[in-house]
């Protein structure tokens, strides 16, 4: 059927077919074009052929050259005057763009906090539009300090924001990070940092062999950016190195952490198989690293890298992988207690994380579901150190029950990551040191982000559903307004991660998830609370491609998450998925949001920047 | 000749209330019922007498001997010589044409309406034909009463003859043109007329007003310059009769029928039915309804159609799309259940916007808004067949898609387009472009 001008743009890069019989002549408008949510079914049926169209926005204006029948796909040789990609359609200035994304039209204000000479003038605005502060400066002890008015570039804010007189919003609780930077990691006869220089015990394998009966040896390598072209066996972790200062417990005190140098775990079993072999990384490590991924290194950080080989027929278990995971930390151990005698001249920077609470804003939950199928995934959950090993425990063990943690418990390596098959959309330790979305409900100073609970997903159904109702109980009980569900991986744990959208949903909570999608890994099941998704893949064909974490959560992912789930809190809807995946939504919800918000939003780059690997070639591209 | 039925409600608005009562002699021209609201008079048609007042109608028995002459309207304004006269909109939707006309269009137009859009009809065209001189003045009474600048003729291109017969009679009228209409249905919708003749497409809750137009069909036209030169009430009408026939399938034009003669009455003048048939309808193919052989016209009645028996579809299921240009829902299931099919799916045309009265109106007649996704809904449905009753553009639409998904196709006409040797409408084949006269003359 015919499109709307609103449903052109949002699908300016579909392909262009007329609904209906055009003449020569016609000037092609939205009314002559069928709409792209129903191609698939077309295509299914043989009544349409895609091959050569034009997009949408390519055809509007332009002229047809002769008549063409409906369902017609509109292509170059009967098209006269086809517009630049760019030209995108003229289209009504209506403001209720797209159901996504309507309401996130709210500007955020920064929070103004200035401090004058004769004391302290805390001034917070939540939202707000033109607003004017004047102040005596007389009275305010010389006047040295000018205060900044806000005044926000409210586009399109439909009533008019007070600024309110809310509780103001609390800090419960805080977390420093020391930064200290490392420029050049080498071996030597003890562990220590001495200067921007790490230098890393001799001899240290026979030790980290030697902790673990079921490793059977352990080497290590420092890959500078020179040796990326390496090869290597699959990535199983990446890891920030970090220790706690004095008494300070993860989540909360000082953390001090090293800059440009990151530990990476890799592994084989003793015959040679790949640690989640069917779906590993292995290959040289410049193509098959999504680098800046919050779960990856970034490029030039040195890697020091352990390929450990554990006992032939255990890297499908799990306590093959973890001894490997374990053996590596007793390097991270030596390094972190080296770190931790690291004078303070050394801090390069330091960042203070707050968790702060906002009463009065919409209070939202983020349920984080990690794997815990127990062959080779697991988690460790609340190590004594950042990612460590030493005090965590497995959530296999805990029984994937849900476990809830401070937003700065997440940043501060409460999880320490055991994962492997479909290393693409698995989430290493990095990732929660770095977790967008966590960070980004933080910051939001329109949500009240109350904690972020951790749930497993186990292997067996009977106990995916078990979990799941647990965190609708938990959900219920933190009286929130909204959730958002993330998962890592595809397949199996949707069925969890479709129970916990059904276990909050029914109770009258709207919910938000994310998770890799796109086509390979196309939700299994489903239900009618699964309304509102957001697709964290980036690849350019939608699958898995086996390239580390590149289809992690982002904080693209993160920033569409909220924007939806503020507009469901508001009661707007989120248009339903079209049958298949069309990359294009992404792209139009990330334009609507920076058109609301006046913010580009940079998106990451996928494999396509990689070189080519060899696999890649063969499997998938 | 049978006993005339006069139904009260012979236009838009309330029905009228009787003025007569049983027994009393009526004479051609004879006020029997007076609007209640909005509406028009009433008049008898013949002499006789009246036999009965029904709750919808008056029955009037004829006299054996009918004179030619009929009571006179009395004289007033022009205006009010239409109101008096009780004439309402003869294309078939019935509005009052006093009420109508009693726009002031400040220099607009008045758009004649004679696409006589429903095939198988051909008395408008006649009518051109046959009387231009009288139509010709009655154009110019509309335009007078409702002070319109200009009038536009808008007939389709193929009706040759009739064009060329305005074209000779416009010749030196500064104020009158002629848009020519393409061959396609529908072009005889009030708001398509305007769209076509003034390039303005009108929201279906528009009045063409909003366009400084009023459109009136041709016959309505007519029947103006006879309540003002004549002083002649509205009771009688032209009409169409065709289709299985004894005799044969061609048009009879009957002109000046007496207002409430049965649809009996007619198919014996016209030769009689010709042994097994499917339906009578009243009205057009596309928008008109069956209907039974003691029915009486009316003053909307434009075309009695006989058609040959409907096939049987054995129980099979059928999707029906219902759209503003064909059949209402009830029509189409109707057909449906005549063939003998079982209704599995429905679906609306995306342009058929519902009316307050609950009639659909099309968006913009006669260009197809798009057809697959109904097709899709159809075919998982499980309909083997579909109806369809859309314009000509929408019916080509859903050719493009229907068999490919092997449904098969019926249109709401095809049993009467096939009693006609009338192609059946599925693939469109001709320009909705036509070009027009050099100047509109």
């Amino acid at each position: 059927m015919s499109i709307t001008a609103e449903t052109a743009k949002e699908h300016a890069k579909d392909p262009a077919v007329l609904c209906c019989r055009a003449e020569e002549g016609t000037i092609i408008e939205v009314s002559n074009l069928e709409d792209p949510a129903i191609f698939d079914d077309l295509v299914d049926s043989g009544l349409l052929n895609l091959d050569g169209a034009l997009t949408i926005g390519q055809v509007l204006g332009a002229k047809l050259t002769k008549t063409c029948d409906s369902l017609s796909p509109l292509t170059a040789d009967v098209m006269e005057g086809i517009q630049a990609v760019e030209e995108s359609a003229p289209v009504k200035a209506a403001e209720a763009a797209d159901e996504s994304v309507t309401e996130a039209a709210v500007v955020q204000t920064a929070p103004v906090a200035q401090t004058t000479a004769g004391g302290v003038l805390k001034i917070h605005i939540g939202e707000g539009k033109d607003i004017d502060i004047e102040l005596p400066l007389g009275g305010m002890g010389g006047g040295s300090a000018v205060v900044p008015a806000v005044a926000a570039p409210v586009a399109a804010v439909a009533e008019a924001a007070v600024a309110e007189v809310e509780a103001e919003a609390k800090v419960v609780r805080t977390l420093t990070r020391k930064h200290y930077k490392i420029t050049e990691v080498k071996r030597g006869p003890e562990t220590k940092i001495e200067g921007t220089t790490l230098y890393i015990r001799e001899g240290i394998e026979k030790e980290c062999v030697d902790s673990q009966k079921l490793v059977c040896d352990l080497k290590v390598e420092i890959i500078t950016p020179a040796d990326y072209h390496t090869y290597s066996e699959t990535i199983m972790d990446v890891q920030p190195i970090a220790c706690k200062e004095g008494e300070s417990e993860i989540g909360s005190g000082t953390t001090r952490v090293l800059d440009g140098v990151i530990i990476m775990v890799t592994g084989t079993d003793s015959n040679g198989v790949q640690i989640g072999e069917f779906g590993s990384s292995e290959g040289y490590l410049d193509e098959n690293i999504m680098w800046g991924r919050p779960g990856a290194p970034e490029k030039g950080e040195i890697f020091i890298k352990t390929q450990v080989t554990i006992a032939e027929g255990t890297n499908m278990e799990r306590p093959g992988p973890l001894a490997a995971h374990a053996a590596t930390d007793h390097i991270t151990q030596e390094i972190r207690e080296a770190l931790k005698e690291a004078e303070d001249s050394l801090v390069a920077d330091t960042e203070v994380f707050e968790q702060v609470r906002r009463p009065g804003k919409k209070k939202v939950v983020i349920v984080k579901e990690i794997m815990g199928q127990g062959a080779m995934h697991d988690n460790l959950v609340l190590p004594v150190e950042p990612v460590g090993v030493l005090g965590a425990k497995p959530n296999v063990d805990l029984g994937n029950v849900p476990v809830s943690v401070s937003p700065l418990e997440v940043l501060d390596g409460c999880i320490h990551a055991l994962t492997c098959i479909g290393p693409a959309s698995k989430e290493m330790s990095r990732h929660y040191w770095r977790e967008p979305l966590v960070l980004e409900a933080l910051h939001d100073t329109e949500l009240d982000l109350c904690g972020v609970i951790f749930v497993g997903s186990p292997q067996i159904n009977s106990e995916k559903f078990y979990v799941s109702k647990r965190v609708g109980m938990m959900v219920e009980m933190l009286d929130v307004d909204g959730a958002f569900v993330t998962t890592e991986g595809f397949g199996n744990n949707h069925i969890d991660f479709a129970s916990h959208h059904e276990q909050i949903g029914m109770r009258g909570i709207p919910v938000v998830g994310l998770s890799f999608c796109a086509v390979q890994g196309a939700l299994v099941v489903g239900n009618k609370y699964m309304t509102s998704m957001v697709d964290n893949n980036k690849s350019e064909s939608g699958i898995e491609n086996e390239v580390l974490a590149c289809n992690t959560l982002c904080h693209e992912d993160a920033i569409r998450a909220i924007a939806m789930l503020k507009d469901v809190m508001l009661g707007e809807e989120v248009k339903s998925a079209e049958k298949k995946w069309n990359p294009n939504v992404k792209s139009t919800n990330v334009e609507l949001i920076s058109n609301v918000t006046g913010k580009a939003i940079e998106l990451v780059q996928n494999e396509q920047s990689l070189p080519m690997s060899q696999k890649r070639k063969e499997k998938y591209d | 000749m049978g006993n005339l039925q006069f139904l009260l409600r012979q236009h838009v608005g309330a029905p009228c209330q009787p003025v007569v009562k049983v027994g009393d002699k009526v004479e051609k021209g004879t006020l029997i019922a007076v609007p209640a609201g909005l509406g028009a008079n009433i008049f008898s048609s013949v002499y006789g007498t009246v036999q009965d007042v029904l709750e919808d109608r008056i029955v009037v028995q004829p006299d054996e001997v009918q004179k030619e002459e009929f009571v006179p309207i009395k004289e007033g304004n022009h205006l009010d010589m239409v109101k008096e006269a009780g004439i309402v909109g003869m294309g078939g939707a019935g509005f009052p044409t006093g009420v109508k006309l009693g726009t002031d269009l400040n220099g607009g137009y008045i758009l004649i309406n004679a696409a006589e859009c429903e095939p198988g009809l051909y008395h408008n065209v006649r009518q051109i034909e046959d009387n231009m001189e009288m139509t010709l003045r009655g154009v110019k009474y509309c335009m007078e009463i409702s002070n319109a600048a200009k009038a536009i003729f808008a007939i389709k291109g193929k009706n040759k003859k009739a064009v060329e017969t305005i074209r000779e009679a416009i010749r030196n009228e500064e104020n009158i043109f002629i848009h020519l209409l393409p061959d396609i249905y529908p072009m005889g919708e009030e708001r398509a007329v305007v769209r076509e003749a003034l390039g303005k497409l009108l929201d279906p809750t528009q009045l063409p007003s909003a366009a400084d137009a009023i459109v009136v069909n041709v016959e309505t036209v007519l029947r103006v310059a006879e309540a003002i030169e004549l002083k002649k009430p509205s009771f009688s009408k032209n009409l169409t009769v065709i289709g299985k026939l004894n005799g044969g399938n061609e048009p009879h034009i009957y002109m000046d029928v007496p207002v409430g003669t049965s649809v009996e009455d007619l198919i014996e003048r016209s030769g009689g039915i010709d042994g097994v048939y499917g339906e009578i309808i009243m009205g057009g193919p596309f928008t008109g309804k069956s209907t039974t052989l003691d029915a009486p016209i009316t003053k909307t009645t434009g075309g009695i159609i006989v058609t040959i028996d409907l096939p049987d579809l054995h129980g099979a299921s059928v999707g029906l799309l219902i759209c503003a240009c064909g059949g209402s829902e009830e029509r189409m299931r109707e057909i449906c259940e005549k063939m003998n099919g079982k209704v599995v799916s429905v679906a609306r045309c995306k342009q058929a916007a519902e009316m307050k009265n609950g009639t659909l109106k099309c968006e913009d007649p006669g260009n197809c808004p798009g057809q697959a996704q109904k097709c899709l809904q159809f075919k998982k449905d499980h309909a083997e067949y579909i109806i369809i009753g859309n314009c000509s553009d929408c019916s080509n639409t859903v050719m493009g898609s229907a068999p490919k998904m092997k449904l098969k196709v019926f249109h709401q006409t095809d049993h009467v387009m096939r009693t006609i040797n009338h192609p059946v409408y599925r693939r469109l084949t001709v320009s909705k472009q036509e070009p027009q006269l050099p100047g509109g003359k």
